[in-house]
């Protein structure tokens, strides 16, 4: 099999020749399309690209949401293409961490009980002052007994940051994390998220928002299910400008 | 863990108080059923009663403890359908959470053990209170079966300590049995449906569903079909038990029939009706759950009266076409057994067939497979009985120390030998020398040639006379002399005046029996209608703010909330007849082919307090649950995306 002869890597990510398709017949959407990406360990990359482009699918497919039609899925090494659902879970508890747009915070627990979830849910006991230093850490050591519908949005990212981070994992997948934020709790979030990179943890994050992408290591971006292009180092108005160039 | 349940309970406590609940009642009805169904299974005749009079009380007791024991056989169904689909329908509105637990790292077994966990609280939670309510309930039901006359006044039930640990271990192993199916399913649930902006509406119809609805439907047809051959009883029977087959078939299949009967029946062309429409093609659980108690109880309710009642047409149709009398005399055995001959020697008297009515203890069987059970026996003059009742056959050989198989004969025919004790009179094995032909409405096991039994143990028993007029005689003259001839309280009637009492006498104990037996058990299934309206509900306050951000009123949300139940409960009350219709056929088949004629008979005020009662409370609750569930402004709810 060819795929057995891939060497090994050390990219956090790597996706190898990746293709996902939605649908069969005349509705199928071929949202990923023959994609090989590699993100290097301890960098920030953003995804950038028209709606419906397939971005979401592809951060979904790299992190063992989305099982893929085709290709080759690894994660820090390790092939995740075929693993079962177990080995998926473990994976979610020690290794990548999720936040999305719509923050997904469990609406019954406090913030302090989110963010020990994960850890409690590996079997874990974590100690209180963990949690603390959490959210200490992204500045929301006063609210730890809040709801998150006492929380605006902006913290309750910050909640779900710290619960992503909790577990000190690997890659961190961001889907459009500041989507739903103005832009001072963007920045905010944006800040947390090059922490976390600097730190050497991966980071992998689906934006919108040209400022945002500038603020990562080096932005992919997507169309039609493909990797048109990638920037590294580039400022907001040169990744506008690339964008743009794109057609999008 | 146990933190996340009690975290969870606090949340959704509307759904989890409405399965709680079902949990309560249904045990509540199962232990008061229990003990009443034991009191009376073990109760003695009262003191000092002659030995005729402790038959009598035997043979009460035993319509006692069968109705009981239908009560209880109904209320278990019914608590096992409306727990176990209650506590399915509230793990499958939390597919949402469940995803998002997997997210972050739940496995399939944690969320399992999570549900399961919750079911178990709940279970002993409402098991426990189900086990206190039962005390009150118990009362209500005695209350009822005394007033109906189906328990003597004065009864009740006695406690048995086992009785809470079996209560409390059966309520909590149902709601268990509920959850694990669902659990299993929801554990299945894949990460990135946290994410769905929707609910995905998760696939209900699965194959193993499909087969158990298209089984179950099957059986029913079967035995629609078979229902001519099983002879009056066995027909009767297999009649009653499609209507079970049939409305646990389409509750299973709701559902696929559901929504797309309800949304056949909302009007078309207003806002509201299209908002109802889409709600129900997209919420296929929500208006499942709420149809299927409907189904099974307007399948059973109509099923089991509809059967009841046209067999008791069908029984007096029967009676008036083989009944050759023109008056009937009912009056008391005297002591010198002398009445029949009295009453035949009234001039103008062609002939008068004398018949007592007598509960027995019958023996069929010998040595190891003997089975003794009380029944009824009817004490006749042969040839008199014969005249009355010309499709009887020939009689001739009952004579002396024989008897002849009755119109409700089940166990024994021609050639048979039964023992025979009335009373303390035993008669001992004695052969089965004729049979008559079996009615539709069943009638005394076994005919004993007068003669057979001492006059004094006949003494005090109802007797009924069929009397026919010589041809050219007075029919007033003759009826004044049988009442003076059959002594105090004798009681001259017209024959066809006589069939029409006794069939709305026949009627009103079919009622009181139902009345019993299904009175309680709609109260729940209709609790289960107002439960999964609560829990529906619980989870639509998003949808609610959607719609009124979107420019409805509030008013106007309300209303069509409204619409779309009024619309579920219409489809699952045209399922309920439908497996009801199936219970109706068998009847109309197995009548027609017992007496000739098809007889049908629907009690309609029952109909019509089903149809209305199961309306306005689906409407009152789908009012009341919308109208709270958007108390809150539409923007704070949407914003705060949970
Ligand atoms: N679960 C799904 N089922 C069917 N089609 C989907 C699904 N998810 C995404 N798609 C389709 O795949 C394409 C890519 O979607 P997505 O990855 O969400 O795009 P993006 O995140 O770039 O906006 C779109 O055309 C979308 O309609
Ligand atoms: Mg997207």
């Amino acid at each position: 099999m060819p795929t057995n002869a891939l060497a090994p890597t050390t990219a956090a990510v790597s996706l190898r020749a990746v293709s996902k398709t939605y649908g069969s017949g005349p509705t199928a959407v071929r949202a990923v399309d023959q994609v090989d990406l590699d993100l290097a360990t301890g960098t920030w990359t953003a995804v950038m690209g028209p709606s419906g482009s397939g971005k979401s699918t592809l951060l979904n497919c790299a992190a063992g949401l989305e099982r893929v039609d085709s290709g080759r899925v690894l994660l820090g090494g390790t092939d995740i293409t075929d693993a079962d659902d177990e080995t998926l879970t473990r994976l979610r508890r020690t290794r990548v961490g999720f936040i999305f747009q719509s923050f997904n915070l469990v609406a019954s627990l406090s913030a302090a009980q989110n963010v020990e979830l994960p850890l409690r849910l590996a079997g874990k006991r974590p100690p209180r002052a963990d949690v603390r230093e959490a959210l200490r850490a992204v500045g929301l050591a006063e609210r730890a007994d809040h709801r998150p519908r006492q929380l605006s949005g902006g913290q309750q990212q910050r909640v779900a940051i710290a619960r992503a981070l909790i577990t000190r994992p690997q890659v961190l997948f961001a889907d459009e994390p500041t989507g739903a934020l103005d832009s001072s709790a963007a920045r905010g979030v944006l800040d947390l998220l090059r922490a976390a990179a600097d730190g050497g943890q991966s980071v992998v994050m689906v934006t919108h928002d040209p400022a945002a992408a500038a603020r990562a290591d080096a932005t992919v971006l997507v169309r039609d299910g493909r990797v048109e292009d990638r920037v590294v180092g580039a400022d907001a108005v040169t990744v506008a400008a690339r964008l743009a160039a794109m057609g999008a | 863990m146990l933190q996340l349940s009690w975290a969870g309970l606090r949340d959704r406590w509307t759904s989890f108080a409405g399965a709680v609940l079902t949990v309560c009642l249904g045990v509540a009805l199962v232990q008061s059923s229990l003990l009443l169904l034991l009191a009376s299974a073990t109760a003695d005749a009262p003191a000092g009663s002659g030995p005729v009079a402790q038959v009598r009380f035997e043979e009460a007791r035993v319509v006692a403890v069968t109705v009981l024991a239908v009560t209880l056989a109904l209320a278990a169904f019914l608590a096992v359908f409306v727990i176990a689909s209650t506590f399915a329908f509230t793990v499958d509105q939390r597919r949402r959470d469940l995803a998002l637990l997997r997210l972050v790292g739940a496995g399939r077994r944690q969320v399992v053990r999570l549900l399961l966990g919750e079911a178990l609280l709940l279970g002993v939670l409402g098991s426990l209170a189900g086990s206190a309510l039962g005390t009150g309930v118990v009362r209500v039901q005695t209350w009822l079966m005394v007033r109906v006359g189906l328990l003597p006044a004065g009864a009740g039930a006695r406690w048995h300590a086992w009785v809470l640990p079996a209560c409390v271990g059966v309520g909590t192993a149902l709601a268990l049995a509920g959850v694990f199916l669902a659990a299993r399913r929801a554990a299945r649930v894949r990460p990135l449906e946290a994410l769905d902006a929707e609910e995905e509406p998760a696939r209900v119809m699965t194959r193993g569903r499909w087969t158990t609805g298209v089984l179950l439907g099957a059986g029913a047809v079967v035995l629609l079909a078979l229902s001519p051959l099983g002879g009056p009883a066995g027909g009767r029977a297999m009649a009653v038990c499609v209507s079970l087959l049939a409305a646990l078939a389409l509750a299973v299949l709701a559902p696929v029939a559901v929504p797309a009967l309800a949304g056949a029946l909302v009007p078309r062309g207003g806002v509201l009706g299209d908002l109802a429409r889409a709600n129900l093609r997209d919420e296929v659980r929500r208006s499942a759950s709420t149809a299927a108690p409907l189904i099974v109880l307007v399948g059973l309710l109509l099923g089991q009266s509809g059967a009841a009642w046209s067999y008791t047409e069908a029984a007096v149709a029967q009676l008036r076409s083989t009944t050759a009398a023109d008056l009937v005399v009912e009056s008391t055995a005297d002591a010198d057994g002398a009445l029949a001959q009295r009453l035949s020697a009234v001039p103008g008297v062609g002939s008068a067939s004398s018949e007592v009515e007598l509960p027995a203890a019958l023996t069929t069987g010998s040595g190891e497979t003997a089975f003794t059970g009380i029944r009824r026996v009817l004490v006749v003059d042969p040839g008199a009985y014969e005249r009355a009742h010309p499709t009887s056959g020939s009689l001739q050989a009952l004579r002396g120390a024989a008897v002849a198989a009755g119109p409700g004969a089940l166990e024994s025919s021609t050639g048979d030998r039964v023992g025979v004790r009335v009373g303390q009179v035993d008669l001992g094995p004695l052969p089965v020398v004729a049979a008559v032909p079996q009615a539709v409405g069943g009638g005394p096991a076994l005919l004993l040639p007068a003669g057979l039994l001492p006059a004094e143990l006949l003494q005090g028993s109802a007797v009924r006379t069929f009397v026919q007029l010589q041809g050219g005689s007075d029919r007033r003259q003759v009826a004044a002399a049988l009442t003076a001839a059959g002594g105090r309280g004798a009681r001259v009637s017209d024959v066809q005046d006589w069939l029409a009492r006794s069939a709305q006498q026949a009627g009103s104990s079919d009622t009181s029996i139902l009345v019993v037996v299904m009175g309680l058990g709609a109260s729940y299934a209709l609790i289960g209608v107002v439960n999964a309206g609560v829990v529906a509900t619980a989870a639509r306050r998003r949808e609610f703010a959607t719609a009124r951000a979107s420019g409805l009123t509030r008013r106007q949300v309300v209303g069509s909330a409204v619409l779309e139940t009024w619309a579920v409960s219409g489809a699952g009350l045209l399922l309920g007849a439908l497996a009801a219709a199936g219970t109706l056929a068998a009847v109309l088949i197995a009548t027609a082919s017992a007496t000739g004629t098809a007889s049908i008979d629907l009690p309609w005020p029952l109909v019509a307090a089903v149809v209305t009662g199961a309306f306005a409370v689906t409407g009152a609750t789908s009012a009341w649950t919308a109208w709270s569930a958007t108390r809150t402004a539409p923007v704070q709810l949407l914003r705060a995306r949970e």
